[in-house]
């Protein structure tokens, strides 16, 4: 019985709750209040993390023959390193929005709900009873709907979207936990362990995994994420779909794949990789052409969850790990990128790429932690995001080699290609983004331009080092957490050779050389600042400037690629926008059955009644 | 210690900076001459790039005011350190392939990428309109060619990967003791990679982001003297770095004893005068082009390498 872990999960929700009695009036005691939650569960989980041994609490509420709902938390390697990082992220979140808090009303609502989201994660962490967990896990989704509905009246669709399409997905989780309880007879996570070879168990392993994969943001149930990433505040887009929700959702997923199902049906290793890959592709496609910062990272949000999937589908040691590796260097990334996005829209009022250039200049230091990100998400040595791409390719290959018996397996030449073109569109997309806001030039009307506050610069500045930190020296991470969590052991995982530390080492020296040498030129004959050179004509250079939203016109314009981009902004791929249409169809269907007259609605129910009855004897 | 020292010495002296310095102004001086010969010139002497170089050190060096300082100088710098570790890495498992060293052949296709975006954030921090074009197009170029090449490691995965065994098909020395171009497949997919490395390189046909007539060297218009020497070193050591790649993955790498050093150079300086020739006997191509050709007709016949390796593994015919 450790009641530590009760702390985490309640202490949070308790005082979410509360604040939303409390007056808007009084900001400064829900920001105090919101900070001292996150700091009380970050200092909590870094004690459950340090502990030894399992730690866990259980506690009988209702017990009805085999049905039985008990609050059982449990740790596990996994769970506390997740937790670790998810109350981390909380806390780091709630020194950003110290700053960034909402403008409006709704204060009350928006530090309310930032606490709901961190006590509901790290229920969902320590869950070990699966209703438990899904009713954590429905706490998370509706303080989503409430953060973003903080974000103003533009924000209500988009909150809705979000809510109905997670919604959806958290029925599906429901009916598959309903399947995994016929099957196996249990809800405790850890006394699962059901085989895929019945149709019911490949159904319940669908469903959970759509659960999993839609709130980690994947294809296909993903346009809430764009659609938020437009609308709500940036703070929010940081905390939720760029960091808590990857982490929970892969979670979730590796949960699926490992504890409460045993994957014999190679079928579903399929499913998934595929489902990685075209995430990765696609997400990337759409997102090298958008023009709002906020929404082109809500792409990427999409597309990285596709390589942590493809490292799952490939079911390998290294494989696994690399997954869960890009899941922690994604959360650490995207919640950067989101984070610099915001303090540009802070600081400049605008999240449009072509009203924005030269900002380098202005906001130093937003710039370099926004390049460091930029630089890890798409995966160039020696940050972290290439480290944990490397372990999925690693993974890919290895499953390709391990033999021809998996039907996924075989197709590992197109995942790899998938996964490592993808990369390059990902680092193409990134340098759109830091040319249009931080490089280029800056436009005249946004010449007042000053660096955000340090309470906002410290969160991003924290996140950078650690992407620098976790690529140079990533055996640091691989050993301390993922590892354990996944239960491989040190060394034997990965077969490729990175040696980041003396690379970066080498670098720079290289550097250092380098320098050496620009030294010796620059000293010889002094430097000189000169206007921009125009081929000698003497004109307004501050009017010219290239943006870097027209970069990939190339691309949309190319023939076949051009009517997948039109059809794709006429959102033909949107699930929820068909399943609206869908809706539209079926209710004028059901008014032309509604025509009022008594013996159609008899012969109706007569008709449901006889088909129920039939349904109920084959079966029984 | 003394791994330190071993350490700094490969950097500094052999084969890292001294040794890959002098041998990218070399062939670049090779460049120049055999372009020369093509056209029917004399070309410059041997020593004309280092004169170059000292030339352009002496040189006042310009910095555009609306441009980020910082960026536009550290760039020649970071792309420079990033061509000089891999050109490293390369040697020295080329000269003692038994010991690992920093990277893989991923590793070695990443750091192939630092040094144009190096190029692209230099000339993006110069707030040039021209160079912000020149940008756009090394970027288009990048992802363009990274496709092809792709699919062409794959194939030189495919091919070695049963040879060499589990747990070293992304080992640059086990790689280097197969020649996957002795094969349909892995002619095939040298070809495309050969034309990706033209592209890396930036020579004609695919200079299109420097584009000297058209952008008035684009990228590359805003630098000058110390900074524009560093580039002028940066791309000689490319010429050193990335036929070596293609050395290394597809035509069997160095071997070992007096013999196979000379065979290595021998194929080096072929795949080097390949690239010239390739440079002195083409136009250049538009950028949107030039993503057609890598995507649609290099990447097809890439998938076309892939699909042959694959099936001659299957039924175990080695020169498919």
């Amino acid at each position: 019985m450790d009641k530590i872990l009760l702390i985490p999960i309640f202490a949070p929700l308790v005082a979410g709750f509360l604040m939303f009695f409390v007056p808007n009036t009084m900001k400064p005691l829900h920001k105090l209040l919101a900070l001292a939650g996150a700091v009380v569960s970050f200092l909590l989980a870094i004690r459950i993390f340090s502990s030894a041994g399992v730690l866990q609490y259980s506690c009988s509420i209702v017990q009805m023959g085999d049905f039985n709902l008990d609050l059982l938390l449990m740790t596990s390697p996994l769970r506390s390193f997740i937790l670790l990082f998810a109350m981390g992220f909380g806390f780091l979140i709630s020194i950003y929005t110290l700053k960034a808090g909402p403008s409006g009303d709704g204060s009350n609502i928006f530090y309310g709900s930032v606490l709901l989201t961190i006590g509901g994660s790290a229920g969902v962490l320590l869950s070990e009873h699966m209703l438990f967990l899904l009713i954590f896990w429905e706490i998370v989704t509706v303080s989503l709907y409430l953060l973003i509905t903080t974000g103003g009246s533009s924000c209500s669709f988009a909150a809705t979207k979000s809510f109905a399409m997670i919604g959806f997905s958290d029925a599906a989780f429901l009916l598959g936990i309903g399947l995994v309880w016929a099957l196996s007879g249990t809800f405790v996570i850890s006394e699962t362990g059901v085989g895929t070879s019945s149709a019911a168990a490949i159904g319940a392993f669908l469903l959970l995994m759509t659960a999993a994969i839609t709130k980690a943001g994947a294809l296909p149930l993903h346009t809430w994420l764009p659609t938020s990433g437009e609308h709500a505040p940036a703070s929010i887009m940081a905390i939720l779909p760029a960091s808590l929700d990857k982490l929970l959702g892969i979670y979730l997923l590796v949960v699926i794949v490992s504890e409460i199902f045993v994957l014999e049906s190679r079928a579903l290793s399929f499913i998934l990789a595929l489902i990685g890959s075209a995430t990765i592709i696609i997400a990337v496609m759409i997102a090298m052409v958008q023009h709002n910062v906020k929404k082109l990272l809500s792409y990427h949000a999409i597309s990285q969850v596709g390589y942590m999937i493809l490292g799952i589908a490939t079911l390998t040691p290294v494989g696994i790990a690399g997954g869960v590796f890009h899941m922690l260097n994604n959360a650490i990334y995207k919640c950067c990128l989101f984070l610099c996005g915001g303090a540009v829209e802070e600081a400049t009022g605008t999240a449009e790429l072509d009203e924005l250039g030269g900002l380098g200049n202005k906001m130093p230091f937003t710039f370099v932690a926004c390049l460091i990100a930029a630089l890890s998400i798409s995966g160039v040595p020696p940050f972290n995001g290439f480290v944990s791409k490397w372990m999925v390719y690693q993974g890919v290959i290895r499953m390709g080699s391990a033999g021809g018996t998996m039907s996924g397996a075989n197709l590992w030449p197109v995942w790899l290609t998938v996964a490592m073109f993808g990369s390059a569109l990902t680092l193409a997309s990134f340098v759109k983004v830091i040319h249009s806001i931080f490089l280029s030039r800056n436009p005249s009307h946004k010449r007042d331009i000053k660096e955000v506050s340090g309470l906002m610069l410290v969160p991003m500045g924290v996140l950078a080092v650690l992407c620098v930190l976790f690529g140079v020296f990533y055996e640091l991470p691989l050993n301390l957490f993922i590892y354990p969590a996944l239960d491989i052991e040190a060394g034997t995982a990965i077969f490729g050779t990175w040696d980041s530390a003396l690379a970066t080492a080498f670098i720079l020296a290289g550097l250092f050389l380098g320098g050496v040498v620009l030294f010796v030129g620059l000293v010889s004959r002094k430097s000189r600042t000169v206007s921009t050179w125009t081929c000698g004509e003497i004109m307004d250079n501050d009017e010219i400037i290239v943006s870097g939203t027209h970069f990939y016109k190339t691309i949309s314009e190319m023939g076949g690629l051009k009517q997948l981009y039109k059809r794709q902004e006429q959102k033909w791929f949107d699930l929820y926008d068909q399943g609206g249409l869908l809706g539209l169809d079926l209710s004028r269907f059901l008014r032309w059955l509604h025509s009022g007259l008594l013996p159609m609605y008899l012969t109706w129910v007569v008709l449901g009644l006889l088909i129920i009855l039939t349904v109920f004897c084959t079966i029984w | 210690m003394s791994e330190v020292v071993q350490n700094l010495f490969w950097i500094l002296v052999f084969p890292g900076f001294l040794f890959t310095v002098g041998l990218g102004l070399l062939a670049s001086w090779i460049v120049r001459k055999v372009s020369a010969l093509v056209q029917h010139r004399v070309g410059p002497p041997m020593l004309q790039p280092v004169y170059d170089v000292i030339k352009l050190l002496g040189k006042e060096t310009l910095i555009p005011e609306a441009g980020q300082r910082a960026t536009f100088m550290f760039s020649p710098l970071i792309g420079f350190s990033a061509v000089l570790l891999l050109s490293t890495m390369l040697w020295r498992i080329s000269f003692v392939p038994a010991s690992p060293f920093v990277g893989d052949i991923i590793v070695a296709i990443y750091l192939m990428v630092i040094p144009s975006l190096a190029l692209i954030l230099g000339s993006s921090a110069s707030a040039s309109p021209q160079a912000s074009m020149g940008t756009a197009r090394e970027m288009k170029l990048v992802v363009a060619y990274e496709l092809p090449l792709v699919l062409a490691f794959l194939v030189v995965i495919i091919k070695t990967a049963g040879a060499v065994g589990d747990g070293r098909q992304l080992s640059l020395a086990a790689i280097a003791e197969h020649a996957p171009v002795l094969s349909i497949s892995g002619m095939i997919a040298f070809l495309s990679a050969l034309l990706c490395v033209q592209a890396k390189l930036g020579f004609v046909p695919f200079d299109i982001a420097e584009a000297e007539t058209e952008l008035a060297s684009g990228v590359l218009i805003e630098y000058s003297g110390a900074l524009l020497a560093m580039w002028t070193l940066m791309q000689g050591v490319m010429l050193v770095a990335l036929p070596l790649f293609l050395v290394v993955a597809f035509l069997g790498g160095f071997g070992s004893g007096a013999w196979g050093i000379l065979a290595g150079a021998g194929k080096y300086v072929l795949v080097l005068v390949l690239i010239i020739l390739i440079k002195n006997t083409n136009p250049r191509v538009r950028i949107d082009q030039a993503m057609r050709f890598f995507w649609f007709w290099c990447g097809t016949a890439a998938v076309v390498a892939v699909a042959l390796a694959i099936l001659g593994n299957l039924f175990s015919i080695g020169w498919l």
